[in-house]
């Protein structure tokens, strides 16, 4: 809890003969993190490996595999099959099935590839005909003269052409089609004067016949390919059924034997021997160096490494109770943790749902958003979607609490007094009381963001310990403190000077002492925001400039209550809208006007209920992690951690072997 | 004409306009703040639909950096709450 699992650094030798069971126990432990062989200093003489027997074999296959997928449109979705195939029985339908599948993949896909050809091809024929459909000239008309020459295209206006021709214009004042034969010997006449006219010539294409019957000829064989293509498609379609699960179950099993055989590429091998490195979680250990020995007999070598945190890049994997697994993808948003740091992920997946909870409020939006949470996670299954409708749900449930505390439901009051504050607010002039606590609501808020982030530095002062040595160590948990000094100095000067509600007061308290002007608590706080500045010039002077951000930040904490209250107000506004549209002049008197009035209600209602919907999630989401990752994290988070990406693979379609 | 030089401030009016200043002063507080918000999140979205497009795993980061000015306009509906509930 609070830290990453914690991982070994395990180094494993064995003599090449070994190297193939090791990478099979390896891989389907799924727990070895392999640390790339780059050519480090102390493998002095050792070199890359090379794959094992059967990679090339495997990438041709799998290579198949993947374009008959392509070809039929087969993509995994990341969702566990629900019969899983054994991988002997995979193998055997392998050798029978895998090249009659990609036989016919092959014939589809490139009579496809032919018939979109000749489809392409048509249809630039039916263009370069559609000019010539305007004059009634059949096409071979306007070719094979010895000595006349021939012009076709479009002109803004009819031309008149002072030269010895024949013409054949279609068109009106916008302009039209024009074909213009001449004697050669006019040529160049004929051409100046219908470029001067703004002629742009189009090609005149090899056909017989008149352009609508050619265009009637083609039309109907484009026709006809379609119709084929669409048989194909459906072809297509119905093979995809069919071989969906085979394929990919294939690819895994492929894809599996294929980063088996080439493991070998990240280990240090000599002629003989090979040397394998990386971590394990602590715990497993012992369980991975057993099984190493039961498949070799116990011809391996097993040890563990001391690690080295200045040079060792330890990679981070979650170690988190169930309830806070969603809130690792707001972590990953991020930056992984490092693997020394405190890991506030824990921290995350309680108060995160707290703040959304506090923005959002409502019993209404609480019950939608868990209803989607809920069908959501039915319809998408992936590992993303997951987590974040789980986000969702948890958020929602606070939501419903809250709502309940508050008192709302779609912006309605529930029909007990707000059990904390009151958020109702006295839209239309209909609503009883005096309004909402804003007042109240803004320094609960404020007193949130002074813990929370109090709680920020606290951590900071942890991990400088963990994390730093010498004096730089020192200095930055001075500086820690310092922040803390601060920050509270400043509360007390304030709380010494004004009585605040729902705040310490600490005005009555002693008289104001002379010289000074301030009271003794007063003077408490100077001394303290003294300390303050002076520990975090220590470590570093330039941190002095952030000194505002200690009162933007937790004044930043004000978003919790304000864009809740924004919210409950869009709720207000459309229900007095639409009930207004809907009772007075609707219910009164029933007449047309007023059951169109009704309607228009109802669709205000939706509408606008629909929207603060979105934006309930949207505000209340962005915001609240938003806190954490400006205003929190930025007191002690450093990230960048490594992400444990084991050698293996989570199984969705084939069993072990 | 209204003689202006006659007329008498009753206590109504003079609440009432106070009243119509604070909600002014309220509006003003959202409304200017919400186009300095509106600034300073033009560019960021700018660059954030462009760093999106190029790798889609940034969405959720510039989705985050997007919002980050929004808490200017949350500086302004703070104070609007306080000049019109408090």
């Amino acid at each position: 809890m609070l830290a990453p699992e914690q991982m070994s650094r395990l180094l494993i030798a064995g003599t090449k003969e070994q190297m193939g069971p090791v990478i099979g126990e390896l891989y389907r432990h799924r727990l070895f993190h392999i640390e790339d062989f780059v050519g480090q200093e102390e493998y002095a003489g050792f070199r890359l490996g090379m794959p094992l027997d059967g990679a090339t074999e495997a990438s041709v296959d799998l290579l198949n595999i993947r374009a008959a997928e392509t070809a039929f449109g087969i993509a995994s979705d990341g969702v566990p099959a629900a019969r899983r195939i054994s991988a002997a029985e995979l193998r055997r339908q392998l050798e029978t099935e895998l090249p009659a599948i990609d036989a016919q993949a092959d014939e589809l896909v490139s009579r496809r590839t032919r018939l979109e050809t000749r489809l392409r091809d048509l249809e630039a024929r039916i263009a370069e005909l559609e000019p010539f459909t305007a004059v009634p000239i059949p096409m071979e008309h306007y070719r094979g003269y010895n000595t006349l020459a021939v012009f076709a295209g479009h002109v803004p206006a009819d031309v008149a052409i002072e030269a010895p021709h024949e013409r054949a214009f279609s068109g009106d004042k916008k302009g039209g089609f024009l074909a213009v034969f001449t004697p050669l010997s006019h040529r160049d006449e004929v051409e100046r004067q219908l470029q001067d006219a703004g002629f742009s010539p189009v090609q005149i294409p090899d056909e017989t016949g008149t352009a609508v019957d050619a265009i009637g000829r083609y039309s109907a064989e484009r026709t006809s390919i379609t119709t084929e293509m669409e048989g194909i498609e459906r072809q297509l379609e119905g093979l995809r059924e069919i071989h969906a699960s085979f394929l990919l179950a294939a690819d895994e099993l492929l894809t599996a034997e294929v980063e088996q055989a080439e493991a070998p590429l990240r280990f240090a091998v000599t002629d003989q021997a090979f040397v394998a490195e990386g971590w394990v979680p602590t715990v497993d250990v012992s369980s991975i160096a057993s099984s190493l020995e039961r498949v070799t007999d116990g011809r391996v070598h097993v040890e563990e490494l001391p690690i080295d945190f200045e040079h060792d890049a330890v990679p981070t994997e979650f170690q988190n109770p169930s309830f806070a697994h969603p809130a690792e993808m707001f972590m990953d948003v991020y930056s992984r943790p490092n693997y020394r740091e405190i890991d506030p992920t824990l921290l995350v997946s309680i108060v995160f749902p707290v703040f959304f909870g506090l923005i959002v409020g409502d019993v209404g939006y609480g019950a939608v958003l868990l209803a989607i949470a809920f069908i959501g996670r039915r319809y998408l299954r992936t590992e993303g979607w997951k987590l974040f409708l789980d986000n969702l749900r948890n958020a929602s449930i606070s939501s419903i609490f809250f709502g309940l505390l508050f008192g709302e439901i779609f912006g309605f009051a529930l029909p007990w007094r707000p059990v904390i504050f009151s958020r109702h607010l006295n839209i239309g002039g209909e609503a009883h009381g005096h309004g909402p606590d804003a007042a109240s609501l803004l320094i609960v808020s404020v007193w949130i963001g002074i813990l929370y982030i109090t709680l920020g530095r606290i951590i900071s002062l942890i991990n400088h310990s963990r994390m730093d040595h010498g004096s730089h160590r020192t200095k930055a948990m001075l500086a820690q403190t310092g922040w803390i000094a601060f920050m509270w100095g400043l509360l007390i000067v304030i709380w010494s000077m004004f009585p605040i509600p729902w705040m310490i007061d600490l005005t009555t308290i002693g008289n104001t002492v002379p010289l000074i002007g301030l009271r003794p608590f007063g003077v408490v706080g100077v001394v303290m925001i003294i300390y303050g500045l002076v520990a975090i010039a220590l470590e570093n002077p330039f941190e002095i400039v952030e000194a505002p951000t200690v009162i933007s930040h937790v004044l930043s904490f004000a978003r919790l209550v304000a864009v809740g209250l924004s919210s409950v107000a869009i709720a207000m506004v459309v229900n007095f809208i639409a009930l207004g549209m809907m009772i007075e002049p609707g219910l009164e008197n029933l007449t047309p006007v007023g059951i169109v009035l009704i309607v228009a209600g109802i669709v205000v209602l939706l509408l606008g209920h629909t929207l603060n919907t979105a934006l309930a999630v949207l505000g209340g989401g962005l915001h609240s992690i938003r806190l954490h990752y400006v205003e929190f994290f930025t007191k002690f988070y450093k990230g960048g951690g490594r992400k444990y990406n084991p050698f293996g693979m989570k199984r969705l379609y084939t069993s072990e072997e | 004409m209204v003689d202006v030089t006659n007329a008498v401030m009753t206590v109504e009016m003079i609440q009432a306009s106070q009243a119509g200043l604070k909600a002014v002063g309220a509006g003003l507080a959202v409304g200017l703040t919400g186009i300095g918000t509106g600034i300073a999140e033009m560019s960021i979205g700018a660059a954030a639909v462009g760093a999106t497009a190029e790798n889609r795993d940034l969405f959720g980061l510039s989705l985050i950096f997007t919002v980050i000015p929004e808490t200017i306009v949350i500086f302004g509906l703070v104070v609007a709450m306080l000049l019109l509930f408090s």
